[in-house]
């Protein structure tokens, strides 16, 4: 047969592409991973109704279209000075969790969880899905692929359609919930709950109870010691979709807490030549260069920047895992990198956990479902997508059209951090100038785990991940350059 | 024979969204109950979900080709295809999809995939609904090619 091939990396530019730099003795100074940031959103934005900024916004990427769409309503809540009602606020956050029920599945059987389940070892063309079934048996693929479609279809049955919800409106949502929709979401959610109780003992089974998992988890390379950022409820438990931006120190403590409203005063956004990408620093910090501890401004969003930004899960059976957890792991905060995997699966059993809360509710019924919006200002508006906090802001001019907008992306917020895994990965596996087979291998687990998301249309596939690592010596002349499924 | 015809890319990406433009202009010629016409943004296991139940599929989609001029339209069955757009890094391929979907015993897979490529060569990286000329002028020649997919006897002239 014909094969046509695409070459994936001249479709999307800059993704997967590494570039490592050398000291004069051969070993790694530096390592950058591009992100292409999509530009131009501002003036893109300018004179548009601000209603439309909800479907808009969450075109912006594939990836997190129901984390844009709530933090652009919540924006325009804010801006049109309007509290939703109630029940409106329950109907999101039940969405909310249906999202993060699919997305953390998808992430946990099909992207990260591989490097894990078929090993680490394992050649690339084996670290995917596929290898995960051969592995644990075409049933939990089948349990995989319905619970997957649980969530989209929770999410779906609130929002219109799962992958670009059309529900958010400024005060409230556009469609309410009957009996019947209850009755559907609550079964699919008790099952959601099982499989994820069913994951965690499967996490444990076969990466927690083999040691050599175990210590890659804790070695050295996939250790950084940041600041930690997510959103807390009043209990500074954690919360995906309303809250106080809480940040936490090395030691665990509270660093700041504050509303959305304040982030100009807390987030700084250092600027790279080399990069489209702002990175953005805690501005009582400073930014101090591509280094971790107190002294540097840089922090993780995402699973486990969230676990360790709280102090807890607000359902029990989640709060017991995020207890073991941190046990497991010699306590709060957790560095490792690597695990992120298992803090996703804690946060995917609270997301169960609370669809159950939230769809036992009286008032997931009532018909009040939005309040009267007021003038149009300025709104501000906070969630925690999937992968960290993401954060959109507005000017409305009085006709109710957007004068400014601005954005702080999740995977944006870690892309100090991910670029330090990377060099810190790299740095075990090149010494004097000498370049390790696994480096590739290495690298790629460094930045999977932080599951991010490039912010536009891309080709990419996982186990096949198109890589290409390029090895700069102390002059900066390319030493080397390695690649992967290219 | 039941057909869905997706434009597959991102609306507000400029030319990255040509397969919608495409699909929405498609849809004043076609009125018939067996045919479904609609975009997606997404890829993967999302664009598997939206033709699961369907006897043939036909996605059109910016491609990029080696050996193709910016804005030829070109015509293939998923299966000649290596790698094709999965819109995100959260996602599989669709014939990654496609594949486990199978193995998993999924009996309503379109029997045929047919992919209506209009060929890009860069990937625009700044917010915007309007297409360059080269692509947009690629659109009726995408929209006869996805209409002779359809039925051989719509004719229309564009």
């Amino acid at each position: 047969m014909k094969q046509i091939l695409i070459d994936p990396i001249t479709r999307l530019e800059g993704h997967g592409k590494i570039a490592i730099f050398l000291n004069d003795k051969g070993d790694v100074a530096n390592a950058y991973l591009q992100i292409p940031e999509l530009r131009g959103f501002e003036r893109f934005s300018q004179g548009r109704r601000a209603e439309d900024m909800p479907q808009i916004t969450s075109r912006i990427c594939g990836v997190c279209p129901v984390a844009h769409h709530f933090a652009a309503t919540k924006a325009l809540d804010d801006a049109f000075n309007v509290e939703p009602t109630s029940a409106a606020k329950k109907l999101r956050e039940l969405m909310y969790a249906g999202y993060y029920i699919y997305d953390h599945t998808l992430h946990f059987y099909y992207l990260g969880g591989p490097d894990f389940v078929v090993g680490p070892d394992a050649p690339a063309a084996k670290r995917n899905v596929l290898g995960v079934i051969e592995k644990a048996g075409i049933e939990i693929g089948k349990e995989v692929i319905k619970h997957r479609a649980y969530g989209q279809k929770i999410t779906a049955i609130l929002g219109g359609k799962a992958t670009h919800p059309v529900c958010g409106l400024p005060g409230g949502v556009s469609k309410g919930l009957n009996k019947d929709e209850v009755k559907d979401i609550e079964t699919m959610a008790k099952s959601c709950k099982d499989f994820a109780q069913f994951t965690l003992k499967l996490f444990d089974d076969i990466v927690l109870a083999n040691k050599s998992y175990v210590d890659v988890i804790l070695s050295d390379p996939y250790q950084l010691s940041t600041y930690n950022m997510g959103l807390v409820d009043k209990n500074n438990k954690v919360n995906f979709y309303d809250g106080l931006i809480r940040v936490t120190d090395q030691k665990g403590k509270e660093f700041i807490k504050f509303d959305v409203k304040d982030y100009h005063k807390n987030i700084g956004e250092h600027v790279e030549e080399w990069s489209y990408i702002k990175f953005p620093f805690l501005k009582k910090i400073g930014w101090n260069g591509y280094v971790d501890g107190k002294n540097s401004g840089i922090y993780r969003v995402g699973p486990l920047g969230r676990l360790n930004a709280a102090e807890g899960m607000a359902t029990p059976l989640a709060d017991k895992e995020y207890k073991r957890l941190f046990e497991t792991l010699g306590g709060r905060p957790v560095n490792s990198t690597l695990a992120f995997h298992w803090a996703r699966l804690v946060e995917l059993l609270y997301a169960t956990e609370r669809t159950l809360e939230l769809i036992k509710d009286p008032e997931i019924t009532s018909d009040k479902i939005r309040n009267p919006v007021g003038e149009p200002g300025e709104g501000y508006g906070v969630v925690e997508a999937c992968r960290g906090t993401l954060i959109h802001h507005y000017k409305l001019d009085k006709n109710g059209l957007i004068d400014k907008a601005n954005l702080i992306v999740a995977t944006v917020n870690n892309a100090g951090a991910i670029n330090m895994s990377i060099r810190n990965a790299a740095k075990g596996l090149i010494k004097g100038g000498k370049v390790n087979d696994g480096l590739l291998n290495m690298v790629e687990m460094a930045f999977r785990a932080y599951d991010p998301c490039f912010g536009c249309a891309t080709h990419t596939l996982p186990g096949k991940m198109p890589m290409e690592v390029k090895i700069y010596d102390s002059n900066k002349k390319l030493y080397k350059t390695l690649r992967q499924n290219m | 024979m039941k057909t869905i015809v997706l434009g597959v890319g991102n609306p507000i990406l400029r030319d990255d969204g040509v397969g919608i433009h495409v699909a929405n202009q498609l849809k004043q010629y076609v009125n018939d109950s067996d045919i479904t016409i609609d975009e997606a943004t997404t890829g993967g296991m999302n664009l598997l979900d939206l033709i699961i139940g369907y006897d043939k599929a036909i996605l059109i989609d910016a491609i990029n080709i080696k050996d193709a001029k910016v804005g030829e339209v070109r015509r293939f069955l998923l299966s000649e295809l290596s790698s094709v757009h999965s819109d995100n890094p959260h996602d599989v391929s669709l014939q990654e999809a496609l594949i486990l979907a199978k193995k998993l015993g999924e009996k309503n897979i379109p029997s045929e995939i047919v992919i209506i490529g209009i060929v890009l060569k860069k990937i625009p990286y700044i917010f915007g609904e309007k297409l360059s000329p080269k692509i947009a002028r690629s659109i009726p020649k995408a929209m006869k090619m996805a209409l002779n997919e359809i039925n051989k006897d719509i004719k229309i002239s564009i």
